[in-house]
């Protein structure tokens, strides 16, 4: 029987003119791991919220929810409020107490459990995710990963039936994602608890997930196993969001069933192609500028009695070029970026900027049409009411800018989503009209349309002579937007090049499409190099 | 290994509220310097002689506190000497004495307390009269930094766009002020994510419980019962106690009951201490057995 059952709903927000979702049907099973795709505003957060009482959204409904087997009006209002966990995108806002412990017991004391009960409770919760070790610190100290691992936990603790997730990866990078996707999977196959969940960034989810429901302007317009939803994709750009292997399934001409992970993918395309071309001819080298931006040999640590966070970091990002800076969470990325544009000084080393040391650019002639930067938290760029007041403040003209934000000019910029919110601050710094851009995780929270849309910007950016050095955990958006990467370890640049030749190298800290075709092709890094290397080399067998 | 910590927050919260009202209350001569006596110790058992700076300024405290009294009070009958045609007497000097002891005694309990009494335990404490009130203490907890964090980042991001200039005063309050407004709107904004967080896992549902990670055990119970007899005994004794400072300093020969209650508390006052040194010890002969 169907623990989640949507008939016909529709809905209208308060206020709103069109419906934001039309006759949505759809089912999950007990126990299935489940997931929602499309494109921002396709209503699937909509759906998420409405099946979750306590937060529905407020608006004119209509059809009918299903769950546990019984109307969702009729549940037991404490049932309702235990039996289906909801985790949200924002790991910091979610938590509601100072200490990692009280946290995990709030629901609980919600439902006015006595305190053996709780103790229990939070104790096989704690030790199952394995939060012993930080369960008495102050919720303020955790990173991002451990922040959502402890909303999924306080949410865990009330035993749910059904955990529903909002985005629950957005904001955190790669690898504390990859731990929480696979906390989901673990939590889903040795409890057998159902999960449903939306996400941007489908490459893990994807081949986790036994449902696949695909919804755009407001309807369900597929649902099944995944590999049988792809194949019946069409020409989607939803597909550019899909794991790297059935992307290269998809543009080699779809031989064979869609293969999902990077393991399915190797094999798949180890049987249906052969390798006699091994490598890609190489890029047509950038001519080497002047340097834009030069660290030699800079230390800097935040405290005297902290230890070092950039040690003799030594690297030069050129004019005219778009330059990657990589690696792990506390390699000091950004650190590094800050201490470039001046908010923290370096006790030994120099920083220079167009061949000027840091301190000789005076009464910040540093921020006027030279250097800029785009923090990671772009919420901390607005200082006003309304976009319009924002570009006004800053000195842009929103028509000279490369991109149209008329349409956003009158709305508050926290009402914005998360993409257009990255692009208005992008246009409040680019109004200083600076020659290097400094970018901190421009992908951070964007889905997969606004990633191609911020790439095309900057490459017209760069196009325009300007430098551009960005700060990234995501390894996809590096591999396609730089001209020249560097890889970060321990407060050191410990490597540089092309992104072929560096992702080409490295076995874990690279693309799917490089883990996918590695020691088959030699220089492969994205799903477009593979194809055409795929392509030019014609299927096994002879067929092509 | 400080054991002081590892007892119940009410246990605890108790006993300093007994032994510092007395304190502060009592005015009585031996009382006081029970209670600077214990506290001191109470202090040193757990910091050895490591804070040097902290006693120095307690003991300057100490001595501009009971040199003020005899300059402003000119009571008393034993004359020390005479500034300006006004007598300075032995008795406002002792008084001085013993309100600095009393101060500064009050000064090393609140320090013992505020190291013991971390923000769980006052929770803890605060659980007891009202889960919502403790939910609130906590939340504020949390939020505090929360905002200084968000503040901080907003300026750096303000300053790496050059837009927030701090060359003077007027621009640098003027820039603060627009951050705080700014800061303001993001506070609500997130309220809501916060809001929707709370309800989603049942808060407003029905009646709160308080959890807390503190286990009310046999020893609690033990420190707690000796901390309400010893203040019961101290206040059934202070009745039987005469002392004065003015015009004359007299401490009157106590009676029985007055001797009790003279050493009820002197005993409660190093009970801290008892515990501590009692746990180092026996924490030296268990790692002897390591």
């Amino acid at each position: 029987m169907a623990l989640v059952s949507v008939e016909n709903l529709s809905f209208t927000y308060a206020g709103a003119s069109s419906p934001a979702l039309r006759d949505v049907n759809f089912t999950v099973e007990a126990g299935e791991f489940a997931a929602i795709c499309g494109p921002t505003g396709c209503g699937k957060s909509t759906v998420l919220r409405l099946l979750k009482r306590e937060i529905a959204p407020l608006g004119e409904k209509s059809g009918r929810i299903t769950l546990f087997g019984e109307e969702q009006d009729a549940l037991d209002s404490l049932r309702s409020a235990a039996a289906v966990g909801f985790v949200m995108q924002k790991p910091e806002e979610q938590i509601v107490t100072d200490k990692v412990w009280h946290e995990l017991a709030f629901g609980l004391e919600n439902l006015g459990m006595p305190q053996g009960e709780i103790a229990a409770r939070v104790a096989e919760t704690a030790a199952y995710f394995g939060i012993e070790d930080w369960f008495t610190q102050s919720t303020a100290t955790l990173s991002g990963g451990q922040k959502q691992l402890l909303n999924l936990a306080g949410v865990i603790v009330m035993q749910p039936e059904l955990l529903i997730l909002d985005e629950p990866t957005a904001q955190l990078d790669p690898i504390a994602a990859s731990e929480f996707i696979a906390a989901l999977r673990r939590l889903n196959r040795d409890l057998g608890l159902t999960v449903l969940l939306v996400e941007h960034r489908l490459e893990e989810i994807v081949p986790a997930a036994d449902r696949l429901i695909v919804m755009e302007d407001g309807r369900v317009t597929d649902s099944g196993a995944p590999a049988d939803v792809l194949a019946r994709m069409g020409d989607s750009p939803l597909f550019r969001a899909m794991p790297a292997a059935s992307r290269l399934w998809r543009s080699t001409g779809k031989i064979g069933s869609c293969p999902l992970d990077v393991r399915s993918g190797r094999s798949w395309l180890e049987a249906n192609f052969t390798n006699s071309v091994r490598a890609l001819p190489p890029e047509e080298e950038r001519e080497a500028g002047e340097p834009a931006l030069e660290f030699s040999d800079v230390w800097f640590r935040y405290e005297r009695s902290a230890p070092d966070v950039l040690r003799g970091l030594t690297l030069t990002a050129r004019v005219g070029e778009c330059f990657a800076v990589l690696g792990g969470n506390g390699s000091g990325k950004t650190t590094a970026l800050s201490a470039a544009a001046g908010i923290f000084k370096p006790y030994a080393g120099q920083i220079r900027v167009f061949g000027k040391k840091l301190k000789d650019w005076r009464n910040q002639s540093l921020y006027r049409e030279c250097l800029a930067l785009l923090p990671q938290d772009v919420q901390t760029v607005f200082l006003c009411n309304s976009v319009r007041e924002e570009l006004r403040e800053a000195g842009a003209d929103p028509a000279s800018l490369p991109f149209d934000l008329s349409p956003l000019l009158d709305r508050h910029p926290y009402d914005l989503s998360g993409g257009e919110q990255q692009l208005v601050a992008l246009g409040k710094v680019l109004a200083s009209k600076p020659r290097l851009l400094l970018l901190d995780e421009p992908t951070k929270g964007l889905d997969v349309g606004m990633k191609d849309r911020l790439l095309g910007l900057l490459g017209d950016l760069r196009d325009g002579g300007m430098t551009i050095a960005a700060v990234t955990h995501d390894v996809e958006f590096a591999a396609s937007f730089a001209d020249r990467c560097a890889l970060f370890f321990r407060g050191e640049a410990v490597a540089s090049g092309t992104p072929r030749e560096i992702f080409s190298k490295n076995s874990f800290y690279t693309t799917a499409a490089a883990r996918m075709t590695r020691g088959f092709y030699d220089n492969a890094v994205t799903v477009e190099d593979a194809a055409a290397l795929a392509l030019k080399n014609g299927r096994r067998g002879g067929l092509s | 290994m400080r054991s002081l910590e590892d007892y119940h927050p009410r246990a605890v919260g108790l006993y300093f509220l007994a032994v510092t009202c007395i304190a502060v209350f009592s005015m009585n001569p031996v009382i006081v310097a029970e209670s600077l006596a214990g506290s001191l110790l109470l202090y040193l058992v757990r910091h050895g002689f490591r804070d040097g700076k902290t006693h120095l300024g307690t003991l300057g405290l100490f001595v501009v506190l009971t040199l003020v009294n005899p300059v402003v009070s000119h009571n008393g009958v034993t004359p020390l000497f005479v500034v300006n045609n006004n007598p300075v007497t032995l008795e406002a000097l002792l008084f001085g004495a013993f309100t600095a002891a009393m101060i500064t005694g009050t000064l090393y309990w609140f320090r013992s307390f505020s190291e013991i009494m971390t923000s769980d335990k006052l929770l803890c404490l605060f659980g007891a009269l009202s889960p919502k009130l403790a939910l609130l203490f906590s939340m504020a907890l949390r939020y505090v930094p929360h905002f200084r964090r968000q503040s901080e980042r907003v300026q750096a991001s303000q300053r790496a766009m050059g837009l927030y200039k701090e060359d003077n005063l007027i621009d640098a309050a003027r820039g603060g002020t627009r951050v705080f407004s700014i800061l303001l709107t993001w506070a609500l904004e997130n309220g809501i994510v916060t809001a929707d967080s709370m309800a989603a896992r049942g808060y407003g549902l029905g009646r709160r419980s308080s959890y807390t990670i503190f286990l009310f055990r046999r020893r609690d119970f033990v420190f707690l019962l000796f901390s309400i007899l010893l203040t019961a005994a101290t206040i059934a004794g202070s009745f039987r106690l005469g002392y004065s400072y003015y015009p004359v300093f007299r401490v009157d020969i106590p009676d029985a009951w007055g001797s009790a209650g003279l050493a009820a508390y002197g005993l409660l006052a190093l009970l801290p201490a008892i515990i501590e040194i009692k746990e180092a010890v026996r924490w030296r002969w268990y790692l002897s057995k390591i």
